[in-house]
């Protein structure tokens, strides 16, 4: 029963859980704290320590997951109560599907055994990934309903319309990547960035700057974090929420983040792929610890490739979000609508000429 | 293990169905709703129909069910009341009954037609490439009118709007 | 150090160059990027023990403590003269002077006929740190020291000062007094000419 693929099945989503769960999700926390401060040439957290090591504040998240675990679960009265309970379950969930799809490394053959780094190749992983992050907008939606609460109501609406119309905008600026790389299956598109100027960034940086707008509206983090603004809306849809609940919500954000990471390393800043290295250049480098190390090391290099680029993407994201004040809800929505989609629109058309006209050489 | 997987989907989409209709509060019977799409995603899948799974949950259940939400959540509705809510298992139990005996003849006349499916896929069936050929040369006609049609909508709530803002 | 005065112009109108967001998001993320980058070298100074070299101004507030400027406004005391007496003569004008009446005097009369106060009452709970108390005294009595640390209690009733709790020696207040006197009596002169 117990077959090579199942091993390999179950050792890649225990690693995918680690990463985003296990890794990120604290460390990210972390890093919100503390890099913001140095950032805004303050120390931050650096208080929480056992016998005297605080180990850079790293402990702090440790201390919140100690004090989040403990505390009351509440909920309010009036409350849906079902559905109070569902909602941050509903958030939580897509953020960890989404990341199946993504590529974390290339294909490699260890023992005779045929091993693809990504937990489920789909030949429609893109429109999964789209799928499943628009399935996120339900546990904010519910969240802010089943609350009885005027906040969290005011929040879910506007985490309804924000999403959705982010999610429109978001599917359209991939249009022409998948013009371009022919394909939706992201284990093809990383495949196919294996030359560096065929990257994502290099023809499409304008729909990179589009998607990852985009991705962060639809991660409502700042500037785009209207649905839950605390000056406006105290905690928006979970001003209610507590405890595990909580961390849920907080968890889905941080997991959400290294989504959208993975997400644009994988259209745009070509998945493993280290520039100007082929991969049979690289198992050739590696030839000295023969057949079987050479993929393993290349694997390795290739995994550690894909979270360096995870990493500085996800560093991006905190800076833009501790650089951007936050926008107001009409100007969310102009943007939305008004600017992002007809830019994504042209540069289809630009794209879908450029390749006619066989400026742009597709790989 | 695919018989079993279709008959545990099935089993859900019936009873999410039989609870979106009988929930007394909207927005429950808006999630049951959500339910029966996954449901129906999963059951696509099954039939090796990937591109038509993923577009249900994005187009069904990730954009027109939060639609659907946004506006039951503005509209603020209550619990049904009166003779009909009443009544309302009876009501139920009937356009059901109703549904379903429209739906056998409908069933059989179109198998009759076309005889048995063949339960092994084609290759490459429902990949994007195949439903996009297919699309765009057997089917376009239906495709341009299904287009025409939702472009004639949009506009039209556009042009509501603007009169309302008059 | 003087607080520098910046004039901003509200009616912004902007150029087409910032409507396009994206180049002014860059600049800004450029500005962000420079302080962390420039306090992240900061913090390696600081691990090879040069914190002066760094940008970062926070202070661990129970471990050190900032001395703030004589112009600060912390707990209101009464002076003690160099005599060891003290200064105020009971007239009550802080006590009319002061907002919420949070100060009670009863007077009385030394030997050689000065007039001290017996009982100085100074309920902390009820102050506000404005400074009138200072500002009326005709003796320089009571200023506001630069205390203000570890005024809560756990009581209302604590925060009542006694007498004894108020005074201060003056030395330890010159600073503030000569402050207070530049610019009080400065201020009464230039009305008295005007």
């Amino acid at each position: 029963m117990i077959s090579p693929e199942l091993i390999e099945t179950a050792a890649k989503i225990i690693f995918v859980f680690a990463l985003t769960l296990g890794f990120f999700a604290p460390v990210l926390g972390w890093v919100e704290r503390k890099q913001s401060a140095v950032m805004q040439d303050r120390i931050g957290a650096n208080r929480a320590g056992v016998f005297g090591f605080t180990v850079i504040g790293l402990l702090h998240s440790l201390a919140d997951a100690i004090k989040l675990v403990f505390k009351e679960d509440f909920t309010p009265r009036g409350a849906e109560k079902a559905l109070h309970t569902l909602a941050p379950v509903m958030a939580v969930i897509p953020a960890l599907i989404a990341f199946a799809v993504i590529p974390f490394g290339g294909q490699y053959t260890l023992w005779g055994h045929r091993v693809n780094l990504v937990v489920a190749d789909l030949d429609v992983g893109l429109l999964f990934v789209f799928a499943i992050s628009s399935i996120s907008t339900y546990g904010v939606v519910i969240a802010g309903w089943a609350s009885n609460n005027n906040w969290s109501l005011l929040g879910g609406l506007r985490a309804s319309a924000q999403m959705f119309s982010y999610e429109v905008a978001m599917g359209l600026t991939v249009i022409a990547l998948v013009m371009y790389y022919q394909s939706l299956s992201l284990v093809e598109i990383v495949a196919k960035q294996e030359n560096f100027w065929h990257w994502g960034i290099v023809w499409h940086w304008p729909a990179f700057l589009l998607f990852f707008s985009c991705a962060i509206a639809e991660n409502k983090r700042v500037p785009f974090d209207a649905p839950e603004a605390e000056s406006e809306l105290v905690a928006g849809y979970f001003t209610e929420y507590s405890g595990m609940k909580f961390v849920m919500f907080w968890a889905a954000e941080f997991i959400e983040m290294v989504t959208i990471a993975g997400m644009c390393v994988a259209l745009f800043l070509g998945g493993h792929h280290i520039p100007f290295v082929t991969q049979a250049g690289l198992a050739e480098a590696l030839g000295a610890f023969g057949p079987n190390g050479a993929q393993v090391a290349a694997m390795l290099i290739g995994v550690g490739v894909f979270v360096f680029k995870l990493i500085l993407l996800l560093a991006l994201q905190m800076a833009v979000r501790w650089t951007l004040p936050r926008f107001r809800y009409d100007q969310i929505m102009k943007l939305g609508w008004k600017m992002i989609l007809p830019l994504s629109l042209a540069w289809i058309s630009l794209t879908g000429a450029a390749i006619l006209a066989g400026v742009m050489p597709r790989p | 293990m695919e018989t079993m997987l279709f008959y545990l989907f099935a089993g859900v989409a019936v009873i999410l169905s039989l609870a979106m209709i009988a929930a007394k509060k909207p927005v429950t019977s808006a999630v049951c709703l959500v339910g029966v799409m996954f449901a129906l995603a999963a059951l696509f899948a099954l039939l090796h129909a990937h591109l038509i799974a993923a577009l249900q949950i994005l187009v069904y259940a990730g954009a027109i069910m939060v639609l659907f939400m946004f506006v039951i959540m503005l509209l603020n509705l209550r619990e049904k009341e009166g003779l009909a809510a009443r009544h309302q298992i009876v009501a139920q139990a009937a356009g059901v009954a109703l549904l379903g005996a429209l739906l056998i003849p409908f069933m059989t006349l179109a198998t009759l037609e076309k005889g048995p499916l063949s339960a092994i896929a084609p290759e490459r069936f429902g990949t994007t490439a195949a439903v996009g050929e297919l699309l765009y040369t057997e089917y376009l006609l239906p495709f341009e009118i299904a287009s025409a049609l939702l472009l004639a909508a949009l506009v039209g709530a556009v042009a509501l709007v603007k009169i309302r803002m008059r | 150090m003087a607080i520098g005065i910046k004039k901003v112009d509200s009616n912004i109108t902007l150029t087409l160059w910032e409507r396009m967001y994206a180049p002014e998001i860059i600049r800004g993320l450029y500005i962000t990027m420079r302080h962390f980058t420039v306090n992240l070298w900061g913090l390696a100074l600081e691990a090879l023990g040069r914190r002066d070299k760094r940008k970062i101004m926070t202070v661990y507030y129970p471990e050190e403590t900032l001395t703030p400027p004589p112009a600060y406004r912390g707990r209101p005391v009464l002076v003690r003269a160099e005599n060891g007496l003290e200064k105020c003569v009971a007239c009550g004008l802080c006590e009319v002077a002061c907002p919420p009446k949070c100060i009670k005097i009863t007077g009385g009369e030394r030997e050689n006929g000065d007039r001290y106060p017996l009982t100085y009452e100074l309920d902390g709970g009820r102050c506000i740190f404005c400074g009138f108390c200072e500002e009326v005294c005709p003796k320089d009595a009571i200023v506001m020291s630069a205390e203000w640390r570890e005024l809560c209690e756990y009581g209302r009733a604590r925060m009542v000062y006694q007498k004894e709790a108020l005074l201060y020696p003056q030395r330890n207040l010159q600073k503030r007094i000569n402050l207070i006197r530049s610019r009080y009596f400065g201020v009464s002169r230039y009305r008295g000419k005007a």
